[in-house]
């Protein structure tokens, strides 16, 4: 795999950077001529969370049954723990998954539940029920173990998904807005638990959310797709940093506004300056630049308004939150 | 976090993976309620059915055979009712329920999951079956008439379930939505059912023979009709099997070799290179193939002045619906010449003028007989079978085979036998009642009594919540 496709890299250890547990080239899928997802290539180390993120038909979900097999790639390949994608049923052997819109038997209990899906990674039934009730524990529905999943709210029925996913301790586990459903306390719960299955066992996650707080609190790496291809990829801090250099937000008093133009326009490294909102005194400022110069040219505006005695009300780096950038990045490949 | 939680174990794909399957789908289907439900109703319409047999003067009157075979009827067009809407449930349902993409991300095979359904969709069968089973029984209680029609209900019912529940399951696979697979498999069963309601001139000649002998549900009945009714044998009706048999290795074959490997999220998008041409081309060879033997298979031909006589043991019989009469006709050549070749045939006329089938009536209605020398005679047996009350003729006819193309012979008839049959009384509708309510009770009962333990079972759950 090319260097350049790769987002996550793994951590490094002792013994240097750990070998990726799935690697994806070039795949591509098109319903009825119509691309769904262009070119994704990337890999993931054991024990990275891995955020997927992108708006509402940019190709995730494609992407996500691809690498989970339930759809084919129409180009492309990709190896799951050394398994590469034309054996399906070994890689479904070695992957959880926690689908975004799973539907649940209303008729069995939790356990049972469980139960069924462990007998089918070969567990006895004995030895599968054990399981299951380690696993409800795990997901704190021990409680409600034998109740029928027709009596579960929706955020234990998203629990018991996520118990699903992990009945043959995957090697790599897919969860598609885990937390959807979940109450804020439940969600905590839950990020912890991601947080621990990668750290404590190795596993690497791939976590497809709209909350992009989430992502960028639990995910190491970051995809970011938009209409089939990816616009960005890499660490999480990387991607904020690389949109950071576009720019900074000064709030002034109004007063002051035309003397902060002035100022700041005459700075070797500022691009333009153009106020934002009619009299609310907001100056966005574009600087030239990566993300280690774009901080030096941080500094370099506040410096300058300091010097000029100009009343600074707020000061933003733009791009700073995952959230801007992912729109910035999106909004961009959409126009 | 439990360590015994992450265990790990490493999937393996058993060539028994089908049995989770099935096992899950039963339970799905009988404590779920649909299984039951269906079956509850076909016990409600069983019992009905099989009363009025029982108590209608007009359908007492039926001959047993014609009841095994009516109950039969009904039972294989419920069966295959049942079997059709699992079937066609089956894959459709469960996407649109959103649970199908769970099993489909188990490490088990798209053909062990679908083969786990068949089993499943299958099993409302063998209990519709059973339950009819008894009734028929009761009803006939004649060993031989009812060991003969289950046997071959059985046989022919399984068949036609294994076509029908396949062709149902292609159809689930197929379909975007599962009210579009129901939909499209009932529309699919009427048109299989449509040749009956034809007027009687459209079922005859070659067309109506066509119509009949390919349509897999039709052929089927026309079999049942005439081995358990007619008295004919197996032999000569094999060419009714060809149809209901290909139609279930067809839809067998490509349920699980085609289809089966595309099982997936997406409507109908089979993996691999078949295309629909090869799919028409296989059924188009296979069709032929069929027609093939059918045309080959031998069609019972029907095979003409001399001195000889016949005469028959008896002068008067009276049976009852459903008995059947033995007597025995003497040939002999009262000549001083060989005869030529001869046919004996048996013939039966209603003496009220009513059209009579003798077909029906008698399971061999000729034999020939080799050249009889003077003075000798042979004896021949033949068996009646009293379907129908009412007051009848027999009698036999000699017919020497012509010299011939541009002769004939002179047919000899022998003196007519009385026969008076009775109406069929042997039918107790106190033995039939039992069953035909306490089935359907039962099972209805059974129904509420699952459906209250689950209801409680959900609202004991949210009380612990």
């Amino acid at each position: 795999m090319n260097s350049e496709d790769t987002a996550a890299t793994g951590r490094t250890s002792g013994a240097g950077v750990q070998a990726p547990i799935l690697e994806a080239e070039h795949l591509k899928k098109a319903y009825n001529g119509r691309p769904a997802l262009r070119d994704l290539s990337f890999s993931l180390a054991p024990g990275r969370i891995l955020g997927f993120l992108g708006p509402n038909g940019a190709g995730k979900t494609t992407a996500i049954r691809i690498l989970t097999t339930i759809l084919e790639p129409d180009a492309g390949r990709f190896t799951i723990a050394g398994i590469d994608s034309r054996c399906p049923e070994q890689i479904r052997a070695r992957i959880g998954v926690l689908p975004e819109s799973q539907g649940y038997p209303k008729e069995m209990t939790g356990v049972g539940y469980l139960t069924y899906f462990a007998r089918h990674y070969g567990w006895s039934a004995k030895d599968a029920q054990r399981l299951s009730w380690a696993l409800l524990e795990v997901v704190g529905l021990q409680h409600r173990a034998r109740s029928l999943i027709g009596s579960y709210s929706r955020g234990m029925r998203q629990r018991l998904g996520i118990a699903r996913a992990l009945v043959n301790d995957p090697a790599v586990v897919f969860l598609d807005e885990p937390t959807l459903g979940l109450d804020p306390r439940g969600q905590q719960e839950l990020l912890a638990l991601i947080r621990r299955l990668a750290r404590e066992h190795g596993a690497a996650v791939i976590l497809c959310s709209h909350l992009l707080s989430e992502i960028e609190s639990v995910c190491d790496d970051v995809v970011i797709l938009s209409q089939g291809q990816v616009v960005a990829k890499g660490s999480v801090l990387d991607v904020i940093g690389r949109a950071r250099g576009s720019g900074v937000r000064v709030q002034v008093p109004l007063s002051a506004m035309a003397d902060a133009e002035q100022v700041l326009e005459a700075l070797p490294f500022v691009v333009r300056v153009v106020p934002k909102g009619q009299g609310s005194g907001w100056l966005l400022v574009e600087v030239l630049g990566g993300s280690a110069e774009s901080n030096i040219a941080h500094n370099a505006v506040l410096e300058a308004l300091i010097l000029a005695k100009i009343p600074i009300l707020t000061f933003e780096a733009e791009g700073s939150r995952l959230q801007e950038v992912f729109l910035q990045l999106t909004e961009e490949t959409i126009r | 976090m439990s360590e015994t939680a992450f265990v790990h174990r490493e999937g393996v794909t058993r060539g028994g993976s089908w049995r989770l399957v099935l096992e899950r789908e039963l339970v799905d289907l009988w404590l779920g309620g649909k299984a039951l439900v269906l079956l509850t109703l076909f016990s409600i319409l069983l019992g009905i059915t099989a009363y009025l047999m029982a108590t209608n003067n007009e359908l007492r009157l039926l001959p047993i055979k014609e009841i095994a075979y009516l109950m039969l009827k009904l039972v294989v067009a419920f069966g295959l009712f049942m079997s059709l809407i699992i079937g066609a449930d089956s894959i459709s349902g469960e996407r649109e329920r959103g649970t199908l993409e769970g099993l489909l991300l188990t490490p088990t095979s798209r053909r062990q999951i679908m083969l786990g359904k068949f089993f499943a969709a299958l099993s409302a069968w063998p209990p519709a079956f059973l339950l009819a089973s008894p009734l028929i029984a009761v009803l006939c209680r004649d060993s031989q008439v009812v060991s003969w029609s289950l046997l071959w209900g059985g046989i022919l019912g399984t068949v036609l379930v294994l076509g029908v529940t396949g062709l149902a399951m292609l159809v689930s696979f197929w379909s975007g939505s599962n009210r579009t697979s129901i939909a499209v498999s009932l529309i699919i069963y009427l048109v299989f059912l449509l040749p009956t309601q034809f007027p009687g001139q459209a079922q005859t000649g070659a067309f109506g023979d066509l119509l009949q002998k390919w349509n897999p549900l039709e052929a089927s009945n026309v079999f049942l009709a005439k081995v358990i009714v007619n008295n004919r044998t197996v032999g000569e009706m094999s060419s009714w099997l060809v149809a209901p048999i290909l139609f279930a290795v067809l839809m067998l074959s490509v349920l699980f070799l085609y289809a089966s490997p595309g099982l997936g999220l997406e409507p109908g998008r089979a993996r691999g290179r078949a295309s629909w041409g090869r799919i028409a081309g296989l059924l188009a060879v296979a069709w032929v193939v069929a027609t093939m033997l059918v045309g080959a298979y031998p069609t019972a031909a029907a095979s003409s002045d001399s001195p000889v006589q016949v005469v028959v043991d008896r002068e008067w019989v009276t049976a009852r619906t459903g008995d059947r009469v033995e007597f025995t006709t003497l040939v002999k050549n009262t000549s001083s010449a060989a005869t030529p070749p001869l046919i004996v045939a048996m013939n039966i006329i209603n003496l009220q003028g009513e059209v009579v089938d003798p077909e029906d009536w008698s399971p061999q209605r000729t034999q020939s007989m080799d050249p009889l020398v003077p003075g000798a005679s042979v004896e021949h047996t033949w068996i009646i079978d009293a379907i129908l009350k009412g007051d009848y003729l027999v009698y036999m006819v000699v017919i020497p085979q012509p010299a011939g193309q541009e002769s004939t012979s002179s047919p000899v008839a022998s003196s007519g036998i009385h026969l008076t049959v009775t109406p069929f009384t042997r039918i107790n509708p106190r033995g039939v009642l039992p069953l035909a309510v306490g089935i359907p009770l039962s099972l209805t009962a059974t129904t509420f009594l699952l459906r209250w333990r689950r209801r409680r079972a959900i609202t004991v759950g949210e009380r612990e919540g």
